[in-house]
């Protein structure tokens, strides 16, 4: 058995209401150092609260997550912040890259809150875009790229500061067909150097073409652990 | 795994405490490893800059608001300021020692100065310098014979006595050409002339010893005065001839209608109690002894509240200015929730975030008022030149302008700030529903 990065222990999650909205039903999930996860679920089924959990950015409502093996989700926003920006990397949906920044400056901005010096910032960026295969892109502002260039953006800013885990939140769900299978390709890739990723998709069929899948539903983990 | 644990500790905010056996520590301690979140002064700053930079059109409209609110204070002190510097320059050089004496009302009989008023005011009263008197002329100036009389255009004629030929000291007058009276002109049919009554007769120079016609008698023009420009401007359409020549030609009597005097500043108060008396021992109460200056420093003041009322009206603006930044800057955080959620991953605390919104904010009403500093300069430089004053920088107002535009700013940041900062991660990251 390798490192775990990542673990939720009995995680539950649920929203006030009456009677209060149940999200998570107790996840146990582990994630090893070296693993590309593949979590699917159908809309609604909690993937979306689960990868939250996962990521640091909300708290359980019970359990525990741990990353590094270190609980931290009980950190206040301070220490919280830390490990995010240092031990996490984000890839999401709607790819959140700043409209007025070039594509190297976009990806820059995943080392902006760990005190890198801009020269660093931008050296690092260079080599993550060369990573993602868009070292001829390095100027260019998000609104010429592509979809999946901006994505492949996206993925290195994500990369930057070699986080234990990358979480992508629907990475493919705004693009074609084409370009999905060369971001699942790309992932495939990062994951072979050596990433730690945890992608979350609907999509069955993608899933099914990661190392290791782990379904989702009404809350639950129906195929877990047991698959690796 | 080791490599790992190199970057982890690699990034500790306090690197004397990193020690290569400390390092190994990081990963598998019951404490959790010290991540720390930072955000680099500069880097908040370029961060700022770029959020404003971004959009460009509604940084400037709002930039605007403050800019016209720091130009209106800026502009309004400056152009106050040259007024008076102005006003009290012309006040320095009439003179505050100078005063003039009127008959009065003429409510009463005796509201007429004595013939011998101003001899009076001379010998008794030592402080006094320069007493020159005026008297009223019952006669009409023109060019020549051949303009009707009733074409005077409003030049009055006076007389002056050779004991008055200090005339121009107290007024603070010059001659512009030729010369003023003399002891021997006052006796002859000679005439000196105001700016305007000048013009008005066709006296531009001397040349050819021009004359005019007063009451059918011709007087050779000897000297015309520099215009006034503040006070005695009565002086500008009068034209002065010898007393004697008056009481023989037109039956001028010899009772002054106005008296000018100088006293040193110091003495003043003093000398204006004792001035009725002398000028008018029967109805003191009759005589008018004025300060012609203090009409100019009256207008100082008035001036100087006036500005205030001014000011008060631009700091409104100035507030609403504000006002407009915390209402745009409201707008911008709902705008930007994604980026906000975005920072937030990529490990940003509340305090990183709220630090960019108010530097943000701040920069926009900085940029503000820089915008207005500039206009309110250009406007100050603009006013004194089209004006012919020297131009004086309101420099206290201008850092207050920069002051306020700094605080209204930070101020109009906070609540914007706030609400960013309390945005939650996980939900700032998902499309807006």
């Amino acid at each position: 058995m390798g490192t775990a990065v990542l673990e939720l222990r009995q995680v539950t999650k649920s929203y006030p209401g009456s009677p209060p909205i149940e999200v998570l039903k107790g996840i146990d999930l582990t994630i090893e150092e070296g693993e590309l996860v593949a979590i699917v679920g159908p809309s609604g089924s909690g993937k979306s609260t689960l990868l939250n959990m996962m990521g640091a950015l909300d708290r359980p409502t019970s359990g525990e997550v741990l990353i590094d093996d270190t609980v931290v989700s009980g950190l206040g926003d301070r220490a919280l912040s830390g490990v995010r920006g240092h031990r996490l990397g984000y890839v999401f949906q709607q790819f959140h890259l700043l409209a007025g920044l070039s594509a190297t400056e976009n990806v820059a901005t995943g080392l902006l809150y760990q005190g890198a010096s801009g020269r660093e910032r931008k050296a690092q960026a260079r080599d993550a875009l060369e990573r993602v295969g868009l070292g001829h892109r390095l100027e260019q502002k998000p609104g010429k790229l592509s979809g999946g260039e901006r994505q492949r953006v996206a993925i290195a800013r994500a990369l930057l500061g070699d986080p234990a885990i990358v979480l992508a939140d629907e990475p493919t769900g705004n693009l074609d067909s084409q370009t999905t299978e060369e971001i699942v390709e790309l992932f495939l890739e990062l994951n072979r150097q050596g990433s730690t990723i945890v992608m979350i998709t609907h999509d069955r069929e993608l899933a099914l073409s990661m190392p290791r899948v782990v379904e989702i539903l009404d809350g639950a983990l129906r195929v877990g652990e047991a698959s690796t | 795994m080791n490599e790992i644990v190199e970057n982890l500790s690699g990034r500790r905010a306090q690197p004397t405490s990193e020690r290569p056996d400390d390092r190994r520590r990081g990963r598998g301690a019951t404490q959790p490893p010290k991540l720390r979140s930072r955000f680099r002064i500069l880097d908040v700053a370029f961060q700022a800059l770029r959020g404003l930079t971004s959009r460009k059109l509604r940084t400037a409209l709002t930039a605007l608001g403050i800019s016209i609110g720091i130009a209106s204070l800026i502009s309004i002190q400056g152009i106050t300021e040259a007024n008076q510097a102005d006003a009290r320059a012309e006040i320095d050089a009439l003179g505050s020692d100078f005063l003039f004496i009127t008959a009065g009302t003429g409510i009463t009989e005796e509201a007429e100065l004595l013939s011998y008023a101003p001899d009076m005011l001379a010998t008794h009263i030592d402080a006094l310098e320069y007493v020159a008197a005026l008297y009223p002329v019952d006669a009409r100036a023109r060019r020549n014979e051949l303009i009707p009389e009733v074409q005077t255009g409003g030049v009055t004629v006076s007389a002056i006595t050779s004991s008055g030929l200090d005339l121009l000291e107290p007024v603070n007058g010059s001659v512009a050409f030729g010369r003023f009276h003399d002891a021997t002109s006052v006796e002859v049919p000679g005439v000196v002339l105001g700016s305007l009554a000048a013009e008005r007769l066709g006296i531009h120079h001397l040349v050819g010893h021009p004359t005019i016609n007063i009451s059918g008698h011709r007087f050779s023009v000897i000297g015309v005065l520099n215009e006034f420009e503040t006070i005695n401007t009565d002086l500008n359409r009068t034209v002065i001839i010898g007393l004697p020549v008056a009481e023989t030609l037109f039956d001028t009597v010899d009772t002054p209608s106005a008296i000018y005097a100088q006293v040193p500043a110091e003495q003043l108060d003093d000398v204006r109690d004792r001035i009725p008396a002398q000028a008018n021992p029967a109805a003191p109460g009759e005589v008018g002894v004025s300060r012609p200056t203090e009409a100019l420093e009256i207008r100082e003041v008035i001036d100087e509240t006036f500005a205030r009322i001014l000011q008060a009206l631009a700091l409104i603006v100035l507030a609403v200015g504000g006002i407009g930044i915390a209402n745009i800057m409201v707008i911008s955080v709902i705008e930007r929730r994604g980026e906000i959620g975005l920072r937030r991953s990529l490990g940003a605390t509340r305090k990183h975030i709220a630090s960019q919104f108010i530097l943000e904010s701040t920069m926009l009403s900085l940029l503000g008022g820089a915008l207005g500093v500039a206009t309110g300069v250009a406007v100050v430089v603009g006013y004194a030149q089209f004006k012919g004053f020297e131009v004086i920088l309101p420099w206290d107002w201008m850092s207050i302008g920069v002051a306020a535009a700094f605080v209204l700013g930070a101020l109009a940041g906070l609540y914007p700030a706030w609400r960013a900062s309390r945005l939650d991660p996980a939900e700032a990251v998902r499309p807006a529903t």
